[in-house]
């Protein structure tokens, strides 16, 4: 389904130029379970950022199915996250000025979904509805973030630690409700994280040093979240 | 110095808005003055009522547009200097910690007033270079006995350094006033602005929510758009009249300071809305709203207010003139009893709804060239 060959990215000009991505290739199945592995500034939020369209590729193709990114302008990009995409942030970027129930509406409406509050209960914030992002903790800002996301329904979702400010239960409870949708909604999923333990959870491992892919390797049997270590 | 030099070129606005104030003040109030210095030598009739009316004339166009410019210096000020303290929080909170005084720090805010005096100076300086030729016109008839221009000190002191005083004053007390916080809660605070919430929940689309949020969030704004739609629509159509009234001139100029206090006010409010919005605009652009429901959902909330601004300003110039014609205009002959001007109101509805709708596009388009990462990173 995603297809990614020999993608490059750098940042800065000439002489302070910082090679991030260093030609990276990928296959992601409809319905794969990725994770990626890696050191601080390997180069795992940017390589998120590039599958996702959110930032393009100085070489290299994105395909989605038929549809190439590089080849893309920014009208064409929304358009296309706007259907696909799906996007939990390493720092949540939830907006100050609404409560937590039009924060994760925003992705709801995106999707003509209804039934969003049900996710809200769910990932444990029932009561927390009326609560602005600036009264909430780290880890129930996390989760709003969460449930904006798979509120919008997407085809995939992109995960950026999406359990690094949570406690070992509520991270859990969390893993578990994403894993539950992505099988009633057969998404597919690609996560960056610290914890090596939820790759336990992935089809496809991928582990990443200084922008490049260093190993890859598949589950067999994939453990849920209450099955892994902690 | 806390406040540079280089913040002051951000204050272009309040350049222009005290430039155009003291342009047409310093103008008819010359005029005026060298006017009555005359009034011994008129001697026929006609000649009395039109110096009767070119005085009140005088005094009506400066208190009317000085007035308004005025009034959206302070505003303009006051947002500045606001924004300046709300984004160096920290670094006022950390001078503060140090040990300087709330006075200190304050008194380093009067450099606004130097902004004001270069608007005040060019505007005066101006001014007297078009006087000879706007003398002329205003006399074309020759019911006046010929006189020159004198330049009057007293006048010079009042438009040029008086409000330059008076607006380093303003800054130094306003900012004094806005860092009565404790130094601590001034570094520590993260948020830039303080989150106003909903009064009670509702259960709008998400595009409508937001738009609600950023009119709460920012009631000053409504405040400022609506007077600059009001001053550009009242000043609009009565330049129409002012040409039946009046001289084409003072129709002219009424008309430019319309637009140019308009421009300057929508476009400050509009940048200062998107600033704020960035991240917002940004998250929305990830998850795939195009760019015109951001703008939609960012700048739609104040659109009904521009439009309640214009029907205040089209009810405001009616009453306004209307009492000119009874009062000031009321010995001359020739000066029909005023109705209200319909087609100019149009013509004005029309620029303005053509002004306004330019400026929401190009914000949308700016906005389609932004790229996302690009704001995230700020
Ligand atoms: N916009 C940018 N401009 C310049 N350098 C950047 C930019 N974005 C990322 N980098 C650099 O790219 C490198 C990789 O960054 P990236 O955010 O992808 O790391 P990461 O693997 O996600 O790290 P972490 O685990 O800490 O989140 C870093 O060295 C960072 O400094
Ligand atoms: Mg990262």
């Amino acid at each position: 389904m995603i297809k990614i060959e020999n993608v490059h990215k750098a940042y800065g000009a000439a002489d302070s130029r910082n090679e991030v991505l260093k030609g990276i290739s990928l296959d992601i199945e409809e319905g794969d379970f990725v994770v990626i592995l890696g050191t601080s500034g390997s180069g795992k939020s940017t390589l998120l950022n590039v599958i996702s369209g959110l930032e393009s590729a100085d070489k290299g193709k994105v395909c989605y199915d038929t549809k190439d990114l590089s080849v893309m302008n920014e009208d064409d990009l929304t358009k296309f996250r706007k259907e696909y995409i799906g996007y939990i942030f390493q720092q949540y970027f939830l907006l100050p000025n609404l409560s937590v129930d039009k924060n994760v509406k925003m992705g709801a409406d995106l999707a003509g979904n209804k039934n969003y509050r049900e996710i809200i209960k769910a990932i444990g914030l029932d009561g927390k509805e009326k609560k602005y992002p600036h009264e909430l903790s780290g880890g129930e800002q996390q989760r709003v973030s969460v449930a904006r996301a798979l509120a919008k329904k997407p085809k995939v979702l992109y995960l950026d630690e999406p359990t690094g400010a949570l406690d070992e239960e509520t991270g859990r409870l969390v893993l578990d409700y994403i894993c539950k949708l992505k099988r009633d909604l057969g998404f597919t999923m690609v996560m960056v994280t610290h914890n090596q333990n939820i790759a336990d959870m992935a089809n496809t491992v991928i582990s990443m040093n200084s922008g490049k892919i260093v190993k890859t390797w598949h589950n067999e049997r994939p453990k849920t979240a209450y099955e892994i270590a902690w | 110095m806390i406040v540079s030099f280089k913040d002051i070129f951000k204050m272009t606005g309040i350049l222009i808005v005290s430039f155009c104030a003291v342009f047409v003040c310093a103008l008819f109030l010359n005029f005026y003055l060298d006017v009555l210095g005359i009034e011994d030598m008129i001697t026929t009739e006609t000649g009395k009522i039109f110096y009767e009316a070119q005085c009140n004339t005088a005094k009506m166009v400066s208190a009317l547009s000085g007035g308004c410019l005025l009034l959206t210096t302070v505003v303009l000020l006051c947002f500045y200097v606001g924004h300046y303290i709300d984004t160096h929080k920290k670094q006022l909170g950390i001078l503060k910690a140090l040990g300087y005084s709330r006075i200190a720090i304050a008194k380093d805010f009067s450099v606004f007033g130097f902004v004001v005096l270069a608007g005040t100076g060019l505007g005066y300086f101006c001014a007297h270079l078009l006087m000879p030729y706007f003398y002329k016109v205003q006399n074309k008839e020759k019911y006046l006995p010929q006189f020159e221009v004198a330049y009057h000190p007293g006048l010079c002191m009042a438009l040029v350094v008086f409000p330059a005083v008076f607006f380093a004053l303003l800054a130094v007390g306003y900012s004094f006033h806005r860092l009565k916080l404790p130094a601590l809660s001034l570094i520590r605070e993260k948020t830039v602005q303080r989150v106003v919430k909903a009064k009670k929940e509702s259960d709008l689309p998400f595009l409508t929510e937001l738009k609600k949020g950023n009119v709460r969030q920012r009631k000053s704004l409504v405040f400022f758009i609506t007077f600059a739609v009001f001053c550009f629509s009242s000043m609009m159509q009565m330049s129409g009249s002012m040409d039946e009234l009046g001289s084409r001139m003072m129709g002219i100029m009424t008309m430019s300071i319309g637009v140019v206090l308009a421009c300057v006010t929508l476009f400050i409010a509009t940048t200062s809305v998107m600033k704020a919005n960035e991240k917002t605009i940004t998250m929305m652009r990830v998850f795939g709203y195009d760019a015109k429901d951001c703008t939609k959902a960012v700048l739609g909330g104040y659109r009904p207010w521009a439009y309640l601004g214009f029907a205040l300003g089209s009810v405001y110039q009616y009453v306004l003139l209307k009492f000119a014609v009874r009062v000031i205009f009321a010995d001359m002959e020739g000066i029909p009893d005023y109705q209200f001007d319909f087609p100019a109101m149009c013509i004005t509805l029309i620029v303005f709804v053509l002004l306004y709708e330019a400026v929401q596009f190009v914000y949308t388009r700016n906005m389609a060239k932004v790229s996302v990462k690009e704001i995230m990173l700020e």
